[in-house]
């Protein structure tokens, strides 16, 4: 890496590098999915178990995750196997890691996709494109039209309007990139989250003064929407499944298991905090999902159509609000327009954040410069996308890729994670580490959690969603040409990923690197 | 909305804007960082 690559890989501020991490975690999902799960599990109950999983998991793993980088980093590492490899103190643990470059990969080859719709739609509402007319029901027919055609879920083999916008934004994911954490990453970010704040706030803003629109309808009002999510139903913390979805909900949120603080905090100085940075990243994150993922989408939806109009995930947010915008008249259209672009730079500030962890792995283990780097990950994560918008029926690619690594791997990885934190490289240590430089001191309990409770907690959620969704998801996918195909790409960029991990370990021990975390730093025991 | 949901509502958003500011306040009013020594990393 010469003079100008590693001034680039620096991070400018300490709230530069927890706005990224922040801008990585807050996405769609704060404000569609977090919604639709809380009004099905208990409403306000759900929040009982939601706390319960971030404070007994993503809060903790999420500290571990920043320690081991910081650590790995202060070895001479920024990649996720080779991070792991310093902390799992071994060749196992560090081809594990290639977990930590095949999630944010994979992720991003959908994800970009999604990201294209949200600017496509934030464009259509600036330039008037969105005419939904006639009755309620056509509206909503109309609506549900314009999302397959702007998606293709309805057929295969389309390149459409929406593959322009998908161009658009992968050339923006790959300028801010290349132009480093510093010039790239953190000053994007930077703008873009307090932006973010503000186009919440004035969605609503305008969702809470809606009153009752309807007088024929006196029941669809606001307080009744807001009670639609948050009036608590008790009976549903007796299911296993609201815990499930609760722990699953905090942990895809804060992107823990992501790969993505563990290359972020990697170039963190040695003084720097972790301990109060990690923890106002997770601060950051759940005031989108709950202060505004909270209030703004089923209450809209709700006002104007009713508890049958509110749904979750993408059916609310690109079929049902747009109904939803149309009714409120002339401002609708800028509603519109401030609510997908809000979802649009949610989704940006994520996206970047899933190809640096790449880049950075290509460089280190290759040997290469950082454009090369990105060159090479722009390709392959490219290809990927261009699979996944070419297969878009019924979003089988997409859906098999989000189940398989952007969920299953993240346990997968996060388990591996808390074990070598926790079990190999030891609590003591990882103490040590967070303590080093912190404006927080993080009570002690949390690493009794750290070591017993987060790993006990995690493997009884990946137990319960093997049981329940793994195999449903093996019956689905039975005789399904795409999604078998979708599977063999994945397993092409997994041994692509081994076989860099096997290069970039004769490199490392060739230029003298502790890659198996063998030499201690001073006041850290084995 | 009845009386469970107000409560839960307003615990929620009471508890994540408070900790948030709370998370803020005590970042800015850190001390300063200190900026790169010539000649390290």
């Amino acid at each position: 890496m010469n003079n100008s690559d590693k001034k680039k890989m620096q991070w400018g501020t300490r709230v530069g590098v927890i706005l990224a991490v922040a801008g990585s975690a807050v996405g769609l999902g704060n404000f569609l999915r977090f919604p639709g799960q809380a009004a099905a599990h208990g409403g306000g109950a759900f929040m009982i178990p939601y706390i319960a999983a971030l404070l007994l998991l993503a809060l903790p793993i999420g500290w571990c995750e920043w320690a081991m980088a910081r650590y790995g980093g202060e070895k001479g590492f920024h990649s996720g196997p080779a991070i792991m490899g310093v902390v799992g103190r071994g060749r196992v643990a560090r081809y594990f890691g290639i977990l930590a470059v095949l999630i944010p990969m994979v992720v991003y080859m959908y994800y970009v996709y999604i990201e294209a719709w949200c600017l496509r739609y934030a464009w259509e509402y600036l330039v008037g494109g969105v005419a939904l007319t006639g009755s309620i029901d056509e509206q909503v027919k109309t609506a549900g039209t314009f999302f397959s055609q702007t998606t293709g879920t309805d057929t295969n083999g389309v390149l459409n309007m929406s593959t322009v916008f998908w161009l658009i934004v992968v050339v923006l994911n790959i300028v801010l990139v290349y132009r480093g954490l510093r010039g790239g990453i953190e000053k994007f970010c930077q703008f873009a989250l307090p932006a973010m704040a503000v186009l919440a706030v004035i969605v609503l803003i305008r969702v809470l003064t809606l009153g009752t629109p309807n007088p024929a309808y006196p029941e669809q009002n606001v307080l009744n929407g807001l009670g639609y999510l948050w009036n608590p139903d008790f009976s549903k913390l007796t299911h296993f499944d609201t815990w499930l979805a609760a722990a699953g909900q905090v942990f895809f949120s804060l992107s823990v298991g992501f790969g993505v603080i563990l290359n972020y905090a990697s170039y963190l100085k040695k003084k720097d905090d972790i301990a109060l940075s990690g923890f106002t990243a997770s601060a950051t994150n759940e005031l989108f999902e709950v202060g505004f993922g909270g209030l703004i989408t089923i209450t809209a939806a709700f006002v104007f159509l009713g508890a049958s109009g509110v749904g979750g995930g993408f059916g609310l947010g690109f079929q049902t609000l747009p109904v939803v915008f149309e009714q409120m008249g002339a401002i609708g259209r800028w509603i519109g327009f401030a609510w997908f672009f809000l979802l649009f730079l949610a989704a940006i500030t994520s996206s970047i954040s899933m190809l640096q962890p790449a880049k950075a792995f290509f460089e280190e283990a290759l040997g290469i410069s950082s454009g090369k780097a990105i060159a090479w990950v722009s390709a392959i994560c490219g290809l990927g996308s261009l699979w996944v918008i070419w297969f878009s029926k019924n979003m089988v690619a997409l859906d098999t890729m989000d189940f398989w690594v952007g969920t299953f791997c993240i346990f997968v990885l996060a388990t591996v994670q808390i074990i070598c934190f926790g079990w190999v490289w030891g609590v003591k240590n990882g103490a040590r580490e967070i303590d080093q430089g912190a404006l927080i001191r993080i009570p002690r309990v949390f690493l009794f959690i750290m070591k017993y409770v987060a790993p006990a907690y995690l493997l009884v959620v990946l137990a319960g969603f093997t049981y329940f969704d793994l195999r449903k998801k093996l019956g689905e996918m039975a005789g399904n040409p795409v999604a078998l195909w979708t599977l063999i790409i994945i397993g092409a960029v997994v041994m692509l990923l081994l076989a860099m991990v096997a290069i970039g370990e004769r490199r490392w021990r060739a230029a003298g690197m502790d890659l198996d975390g063998r030499r201690l730093l001073p006041g850290e025991s084995k | 909305m009845n009386t469970g949901g107000w409560i839960f509502m307003l615990v929620s958003l009471a508890l994540v804007w408070g900790t948030t500011i709370w998370a803020y306040i005590r970042l800015l009013s850190a001390p300063a960082e200190r900026p790169d020594e010539p000649g390290k990393e």
